[in-house]
């Protein structure tokens, strides 16, 4: 049945499938893994990082782009054809020239949310038009609201989007959200570093080389943007296999 | 005929038989010599060879009348060759005995004749014989992989265990894909198979696809004890939570006696797992 509902986007199958769109979720999981946190006073957002090739200039290979001054975004994308790096390209240049737009017409900066609907909203309707594919992105939009609460977003390629505590996009998403439901306690995010240490055990969970494939940011309440450094992560890590072990040895102590 | 929105013609299939024109034309497509000899050489190209390790000579006889074993575990694709080689192939001496070499489209390498081993990539090897195929066998070249491998004549003491994988997407539910499980395995034996399954069956429409399939059908025919184990997944190339959801057929009949050391497994699928995969440039 599939086959005869999926050539156009503007079709719909008996069963109310709209096949283009879920295609291109799959299209999503191809990319890596990312994640992002909502702590009380911090946001996180950790991504899978994969080595450049060897010619290839590693400042052009960026993943956590910032959308405004003080919104961030990070992207796992995917396609259906071709230029997923692409589709998210062309989608932070809209959301990038919208920020400014809005500045200068309402003289305040965007909101997380108003930015995040516009992605979606900008989104939708290429799901709704003929001639035009959906873009192959999912993406996870973080920051501060003038209030100083943070905020976490997620949209999908059928434009919907949500405002999530903790989630995680890209390859093996379901996997790094359920170990995110398991441990994501209000204590575990109240501390910023405890927060962090959550963001990348998650990670750990799929990133098969450790620590010197993730990337990491945080925002903290009227900071800037800080990318951790390699030496930073590695710390971390070397942290949480610490308390891994003593958790394991504890374990063992008490069923002997 | 049925015209799509972007006004292509599609022909939908025809029950009441062939029409008039189709016949007229067959009798102007009757072969020449030259179509003969093109489809011989063809043949020859796309035939599958069975050769020794050490000799590069051909097997005289089916791989399992020269090596009977009462286990047979075949591993397609690489998340399956990988589980097999981090669990199984770590403990005890395997002795690789013999490679299967065939070419068909989907091979990268135009040359046929001087196919390294590192290319065959079906590789059988000898503890109570095991082989891992990641090659893809064509349609019309399974019976001839099956009848090279299995023989034709039935195998009493034999039991085979075949695992593979394949996309989630192609799990046949009403459920949309997304909120599926995955990865997850799924079972499908033969009629002779007695031993319980180390997950739950597949459900109906229980189809499988390719050289599962071609070993299956081949088995439940000869009344071989059969499984495959089928591991849906959404991450096709080598990856660590897909090897990982292999990880319950370790308690079977079958696959219990050969692995001994799990957490060392464990780390030596670790070491598979490409650890410098470069960037992708199409997906971030």
């Amino acid at each position: 049945m599939a086959s005869r509902y999926d050539r156009a986007i503007t079709v719909f199958s008996p069963d109310g499938h709209l096949f283009q769109v879920e295609y291109a979720q799959e299209a999503v999981k191809k990319g890596s893994t990312a994640v992002g946190i909502r702590g009380t006073n911090i946001v996180v957002l950790g991504v899978e990082k994969k080595s450049v090739a060897k010619l290839q200039d590693e400042r052009t290979v960026r993943k956590i782009c910032a959308l405004d001054d003080h919104v961030c975004m990070a992207f796992a994308v995917f396609t259906i054809f071709i230029g997923l790096t692409a589709d998210a390209r062309v989608v932070i240049n809209r959301a990038r020239v919208q920020c400014q737009s809005h500045k200068l017409t309402v003289e305040d900066p965007v909101t997380v949310e108003y930015i995040t609907r516009f992605i979606a909203t900008l989104k939708q309707k290429y799901t709704q038009s003929n001639g035009r594919r959906p873009f192959g992105i999912s993406a996870l939009i973080v920051g501060f609201d003038d209030d100083g609460i943070p905020r976490l977003y997620q949209t999908d390629p059928s434009g919907t989007y949500h405002a999530w505590k903790a989630n995680a996009i890209g390859r093996s998403a379901k996997t790094v959200r359920e170990f995110l439901e398991k441990n994501y306690t209000e204590d575990a995010i109240a501390d910023d570093n405890e927060a962090i240490k959550l963001a990348i055990r998650a990670l750990l969970e799929v990133v098969q080389s450790g620590g010197r494939n993730i990337e990491l940011a945080i925002i903290k309440r009227n900071q800037p943007l800080k990318m951790f450094s390699a030496k930073e992560i590695e710390l971390q890590v070397t942290e949480i296999e610490k308390e891994k072990e003593e958790a394991e040895k504890k374990k063992s102590k008490k069923s002997a | 005929m049925a015209a799509t929105f972007f006004g292509e013609v599609v022909k939908a299939p025809c029950r009441a038989g062939t029409e008039e024109e189709e016949e007229e034309e067959e009798e102007g497509r009757r072969e020449t010599p030259e179509d003969r000899e093109v489809r011989r050489q063809l043949a020859r190209k796309r035939e599958v060879r069975l050769l020794r390790r050490q000799t590069k000579t051909s097997l005289e006889v089916s791989l399992l009348e020269k090596y009977p074993c009462s286990k047979f575990i075949i591993a397609i694709g690489n998340n399956a060759v990988a589980f097999l080689s981090s669990f199984v192939m770590n403990s005890g001496v395997w002795e690789e005995v013999g490679f299967a070499k065939l070419w068909n489209e989907w091979c990268r390498t135009t040359d046929t004749t001087h196919l390294s081993p590192a290319e065959a990539f079906c590789i059988f090897y000898h503890l109570k014989s095991n082989p891992s195929c990641s090659c893809y066998v064509a349609e019309d070249q399974q019976y001839q992989w099956l009848e090279k491998v299995f023989g034709s004549c039935t195998r009493k003491n034999t039991q085979v265990t075949i695992l593979t994988c394949r996309h989630v997407t192609d799990y046949k539910t009403s459920e949309s894909t997304g909120s599926l499980p995955a990865p997850f395995l799924k079972a499908l034996k033969t009629q002779n198979f007695k031993d319980p399954a180390c997950c739950s069956l597949l459900e109906q429409p229980n189809i499988v696809h390719d050289l599962p399939a071609a070993v299956l059908s081949y088995c439940q025919v000869w009344k071989i004890p059969a499984i495959l184990y089928l591991c849906y997944t959404d991450v096709m190339k080598l990856d660590l939570i897909t090897v990982e959801a292999f990880k319950p057929i370790l308690s079977s009949r079958s696959l219990k006696s050969l692995v001994k050391n799990i957490p060392q497994s464990t780390e030596i699928l670790k070491k598979l797992m490409t650890t410098n995969e470069v960037q992708s440039n199409i997906y971030t």
